[in-house]
């Protein structure tokens, strides 16, 4: 059984300009120990879908409206909120973007570390402080021990998202989300937080989400890829067949946005970028909703009449258009290159 | 941080001397010898003696250095209109009083109104936040002479044998139930503002997010991350909240009869009895001057950031 | 990946995007403000609530001094005295009751509006003056110059008008408008200078500013595009901030015993005729009261949706 399956899941806000529909039917399974990388663009629900998965999402505007998160045999979404307090933090645990507003000023770091265990653990103080310098030093932090004392302004930023992976980690959590772990760091620094977290993976056996718009860091980290748009997921794969043969133009589209420097297929000349914006999602396109933006859409196929679906177009890779790539090939007349 | 503190201590002495200055030049424009415009006429003698006595007879300069060193050891100088007495006594006799209206109306403020606040930023958009706020926003626009005499007329007349309480006067604790709500109210509706604005921002912080994510009891979150954020920038409102119930308890103590320093400092103001105004002038700018300071002080210790950053 | 011309015939659907070409509609700062200013009902009705009052306050007794406007519609001097009528209660003569000498009090309110209303604003704009003079000196000089002048600010913060406020006016032995406007702004200018200077410092390091700078613009021109719009915003909402204190503060003056002199009223005055006659009639004290606390209300609403709607990042939904 995977450690996490989620089904069907729609996440709505109800402002009083209309009902964002910010998720809207997304479906993945996660096994144990194994990397997820969800990708898209800003808006497009990856992040909504993680803090759903946490039941984070803040309540008066927003709202699970259907849908199941089953996590280790139990539907997160049927829980109480106590309930989900124990199980954040223990056995799901989440960091965030932006590291420098993610810890709290005006406590010390190794408070806000210790405050985890004792919450979910029971130990004692003594034991807590010890488990914290093992943690900081796991995070390769120097001088651990001291740097307990410390307040967050004491780090840099790089040092701060490694304090939060620590937090993260007190409890030997089954499950680890980061969303956008790297987008707030110098690129130099991604790389360390990166490896760091494949490493911590790998020792603590754990499973692995990572949402990033950045198609670099899935390509190193992941096992398999969601690429959502519009709050949807359009195509879903292991991590070497979606960079060697994309099926959604929308996948294709985000490939070809990628500075490349050698390598086959090199493109020469402009990055070429996916003209449009993503749709308004109080009131999305009815049908397919990549396909205004689409260049193989038209007016007289199912793009604008019906939704496609998921659906498996060769083993383990799954696709929510009504032209893949490999049937574009198939159907190579008509349709423009 | 002890530089930090010995830092701000150094600036507020030329501050006082200052403020001493400014009252001492904007009373000698008052009149420039008091006794020669009292009523009662004083032959020429004495009043040379009076003057010698009271070291009018000095050039300006010298009487402000003497009034500064009789500030520094605490002696603010004879009375000119009660002859026998002298300003240390009339401070004596009256300032307590204030100061415990004051005192218990900063204390009101505090315990109702932050809960208050509190209580409107976890239950936000709500009929409990609106009605908390309209309360506040009310109390703080009502003049406290309004309420003064309202709180009067209700409690001490209308149902007054209900309630029991007096109407004016400041021996037992009944007396002093109603002027502490009259003079409290405002700062506490200040208070309540104040703590549901930061508390409602503090909530929206990524920290509160991550403590959620955590897992952490939301009692917990609440009191150990939100809270004590919150309240950081209350503790810099109160200094001028101290001015804001100094300022009020001038009309409170005349309304309800408080032998307090507010009510008599207008008196002496009318009697020209300018050593006394002069001294408590001087009094109340020192004590809020010293208040401030606590207060950054106090800042200092709550939020480390600021401890390296002022200079 | 080329352009499919077909994309057009796609584009009509609902929930289509933006076309990335087409012009974004210009708006300013102020059309913004207002369309957000607007939205808020609170502070529409504050503001309209505030203008009535100035309507009341300045179209009453002016009214009657004009023939044929209002005198036929009602007749009151609110300077004239009538003993039989004193201590009338609220009627249809007399809507607001009469005072302790028997003059109206709907037309006296209104007459005493106007006295503290323009003390009010008077005060603001003179704090306003001095807290611009010396926010901008500290601010635009910068160094050790803005530090002690900051300093020297910070020890002053609290300090209680009123004191200072009373000596003033005991100096002067004289209580007028103007008298009234120096005493009340004398030790109240702190917060505005602190703010300008804020603002200033701000202002002076913004990116927008710099911007405008690397592409050449002149000193001048960076001013007034950039620095005082936005300086213009935090002024207006200052003035909303000052005017309940001023406005309290002179009726707390007048309640002592050191305000406007009669036959003149302010509403701190009328409330203060009307304090040893509160048992009999009470209207005569809660009737400026409440006025007063209308106009605080009011503009304090009006300073939380300015406040809004100039910087929509500070909202708390």
């Amino acid at each position: 059984m995977a450690l996490l399956e989620v089904t069907d899941l729609r996440t709505h806000f109800f402002t009083r300009e209309g009902v964002v529909q910010a998720v809207d039917g997304v479906d993945f399974s996660l096994e144990r120990g194994k990397t997820l990388g969800i990708v898209g663009e800003s808006g497009s629900g990856k992040s909504v879908t993680a803090l759903s998965i946490m039941g984070l999402i803040p309540r008066p505007p927003a709202r699970i409206v259907s849908g199941s998160v089953v996590f280790d045999g139990r539907d997160l979404t049927a829980l109480s909120e106590s309930e989900l307090e124990d199980i954040r933090g223990k056995d799901i645990a989440m960091i965030f973007q932006d590291p420098m507003t993610s810890l709290n000023p005006t406590l010390k770091i190794g408070t806000q570390i210790t405050e985890v265990m004792k919450r979910h653990l029971g130990v004692s103080d003594e034991e807590a402080r010890k488990r914290a310098v093992d943690l900081l030093e796991e995070v390769h932090i120097a001088n651990a021990a001291d740097r307990l004392n410390d307040y967050p302004h004491r780090f840099s930023g790089g040092m701060r998202q490694r304090v939060m992976i620590a937090i993260a980690l007190a409890c030997n959590p089954k499950l680890l989300i980061a969303d956008e772990p790297t987008t707030a760091l110098d690129v130099t620094v991604q790389a360390q937080v990166l490896d760091l977290l494949e490493e911590l993976r790998d020792s603590h056996e754990m499973a692995m989400i990572i949402i990033t718009h950045d198609m670099g860091v899935v390509a190193e980290a992941a096992d398999d890829i969601a690429v959502m748009y519009a709050g949807q997921i359009v195509e879903r794969a292991g991590v070497l067949d979606l960079f060697d043969r994309p099926e959604h133009p929308y996948t294709e589209a985000l490939l070809g946005a990628l500075p490349q420097i050698e390598g086959e297929g090199i493109r020469e000349g402009r990055l070429t970028a996916i003209p449009g914006r993503p749709p308004d999602l109080v009131d999305p396109p009815p049908a397919c909703r990549f396909a205004p933006r689409c260049p193989y859409a038209n007016r007289n196929d199912s793009c604008t009449t019906e939704p496609p679906e998921l659906r498996e177009i060769r083993a383990g890779h799954w696709v929510r258009s009504a032209h893949p790539a490999s049937e574009r090939a198939a159907h190579a007349q008509g349709a423009p290159a | 941080m002890t530089a930090f503190i010995i830092r701000r201590i150094f600036w507020t002495i030329p501050v006082i001397l200052l403020v001493i200055f400014m009252t001492f030049v904007l009373m000698r424009q008052i009149a420039g010898n008091p006794f020669r415009q009292t009523e009662r006429a004083v032959p020429e003698a004495i009043q040379r003696n009076l003057e010698e006595k009271y070291g009018l007879d000095k050039p300006w300069y010298m009487q402000y250095l003497l009034y500064v060193r009789g500030v520094a050891t605490f002696d603010l100088g004879p009375s000119l209109v009660l002859r026998n007495r002298t300003v240390n006594d009339i401070v004596k006799d009256h300032f307590p009083n204030s100061i415990q209206l004051g005192g218990l109306a900063f204390l009101f403020a505090v315990v109702f109104g932050i809960p208050l606040g509190v209580i409107a930023a976890l239950r936000h958009n709500s009929s409990v936040d609106y009605g908390a706020m309209a309360f506040a926003n009310v109390g703080f626009a009502v003049p406290n002479f309004l309420l003064g005499t309202l709180l009067i007329y209700l409690f001490a007349i209308r149902w007054g044998d209900t309630f029991g309480l007096p109407t004016s006067g400041w021996a037992t604790w009944k007396h002093k139930v109603l002027p502490v709500i009259a003079l409290g109210t405002g700062p506490m509706a200040i208070f309540a503002r104040i703590v549901r604005g930061t508390m409602l921002e503090t909530l929206q912080q990524d920290y509160v997010r991550t403590a959620k994510a955590k897992g952490l009891r939301w009692r917990r979150v609440v009191l150990v991350h939100v809270l004590r954020n919150s309240l950081i920038p209350v503790v810099t409102a109160a200094g001028p909240l101290l001015g804001f119930i100094v300022t009020g308890s001038f009309v409170v103590e005349l309304i309800f009869g408080i032998p307090g320093i507010g009510r008599y400092y207008v008196t002496a103001v009318q009697a020209r009895d300018y050593s006394v105004v002069m001294g408590v002038t001087v009094l109340l700018a020192i004590i809020i001057i010293v208040a401030n300071l606590v207060v950054d002080i106090l800042y200092g210790i709550l939020d480390p950031r600021t401890r390296e950053a002022r200079t | 990946m080329a352009v499919n011309p077909s994309q057009e015939a796609v584009r009509g659907a609902p929930g289509e995007p933006r076309s990335a070409g087409a012009p974004v509609r210009q708006s300013s700062l102020w059309r913004d403000a207002w369309r957000r200013y607007v939205k808020n009902r609170g502070a529409v009705a504050a503001a309209l609530v505030f203008f009535l009052l100035l309507l009341y306050c300045f179209a009453v007794p002016g009214f009657w001094k004009i023939p044929g406007i209002w005198t036929s519609l009602r007749d009151v001097d609110p300077y004239q005295i009538d003993f039989p009528n004193a201590y009338a209660s609220p009627s249809l003569a007399h809507p607001f009751g009469t005072d302790n000498f028997g003059r109206d009090l709907f037309a006296r309110t209104a007459l005493g509006g106007q006295i503290s209303i323009a003390i009010g604003f008077g005060a603001t704009l003179a704090i306003l003056l001095i807290g611009v003079v010396y926010g901008a000196i500290s601010g635009f000089a910068g160094g050790k110059l803005d530090n002690g002048m900051m300093r020297f600010l910070d020890a002053l913060y609290g300090l209680p008008y009123l004191p200072f406020a009373i000596i003033t006016l005991a100096i002067v032995g004289v209580v007028n408008f103007w008298t009234m406007v120096v005493a009340l702004s004398i030790a109240s200018w702190f917060t505005a200078a602190r703010i300008v200077r804020g603002q200033i410092i701000t202002l002076k390091q913004n990116d927008y500013v710099r911007a405008a700078r690397a592409v050449g613009a002149r000193w001048y021109r960076v001013l007034g595009r950039h620095l005082l719009p936005n300086t213009l915003g935090v002024l207006i909402i200052a003035i909303f901030l000052e005017l309940p204190g001023v406005i309290l503060g002179e009726a707390f003056l007048s309640f002592i015993g050191l305000g406007i002199n009669p036959p003149d009223a302010s509403w701190g005055s009328m409330a203060q005729d009307g304090r040893d006659a509160y048992r009999r009639a009470p209207h005569i004290i809660i009737v400026p009261s409440i006025a007063i606390a209308t106009l605080v209300l009011c503009a304090n609403f009006i300073a939380d949706g300015l406040r809004d709607a100039l910087d929509p990042r500070t909202r708390e939904s």
